[in-house]
């Protein structure tokens, strides 16, 4: 049973009964490639999804450097619908998190109109004379 | 209630990201944020909805590796019914936000992303 919706936005005031929607993560399934030919920091990713255990998986590869040849495959912690009235859940992002040796990088991905817009937060664990760094690059679906 | 994160000092620029920043959308869902330059170059954010969620510590981030000029942020706020994830960053003078949102009670609504443009009114 759905309890009071209780907002600090206004556009949250949404009255819903039963659970939220599952959602429909596997509408960003696929192979990603980027939109620019110039180098840069993610050089394509690779989207799956198990529709049954709920869970997304995210395998990145790398362009310029420091960024790995291959960051590996990790789960997405949290998925996100397009809409916030939204009743289907279309998939609208995801946060997926790695940690490698000398940097822990956030990513931030966000879909729409067929393309993936993936944003990432790089931390690095030591200081030294690179700075943390953002980064905001677009990929379309091969 | 937000999140308390204890962020690393910084040696950015916050010059960018300074400031008192408004919804270009008046009906947009984050009326108001305002970014503070605090001890040990970091940075504070408050976010203004229907109320004031409060201000959190923010990691910042240059938009090049060589660059000491910050340009984004990354903030959290833990409003209890929802976790919010601020992705901003300052492009052209307009900081786009865009905003991760994870619905964590039981209203049966749907966790979704967001996202709108402010423009800055005065700076910190």
């Amino acid at each position: 049973m759905a309890e009071p919706s209780y907002s600090r936005r206004a556009h949250e005031d949404v009255t819903r009964s039963g659970p939220p929607p599952r959602i429909e993560a596997e509408v960003m399934d696929g192979r990603w490639f980027k939109t620019n030919d110039k180098l840069q920091w993610i050089e394509r990713l690779e989207i799956d999804s198990d529709t049954d255990a709920g869970e997304t998986y995210v395998q990145i590869h790398g362009g310029a450097a420091p960024s790995p040849a291959d960051w590996g495959r990790v789960r997405c912690d949290l998925l996100f619908a397009n809409a916030a009235d939204t009743a289907n859940a279309r998939a609208g992002g995801f946060i997926a998190h790695y940690d490698f040796d000398d940097m822990r990088v956030e990513v931030q991905a966000n879909y729409n109109l067929g393309l993936l817009v993936v944003a990432t937060f790089v931390n690095f664990k030591t200081p030294g004379a690179l700075s943390d760094r953002f980064t905001r690059e677009f990929f379309f679906r091969g | 209630m937000t999140a308390i994160v204890e962020t690393p000092a910084s040696s950015l620029d916050l010059g960018i990201l300074a400031g008192d920043w408004r919804n270009t959308n008046a009906d947009g869902g984050i009326s108001r944020i305002v970014c503070r330059p605090i001890d040990g170059g970091r940075l504070s954010v408050q976010c203004f909805g229907t109320d004031d969620w409060g201000s959190v510590e923010a990691p910042v981030y240059a938009f090049a590796f060589e660059s000491k000029q910050a340009g984004a942020f990354n903030a959290v706020f833990d409003l209890g019914y929802e976790e919010v994830h601020l992705q901003a960053n300052v492009k052209a003078g307009v900081l786009v936000v865009a905003s991760f949102n994870h619905i964590k009670d039981q209203s049966g609504r749907s966790s979704y992303f967001d996202r709108e443009f402010f423009h800055r009114i005065a700076t910190a």
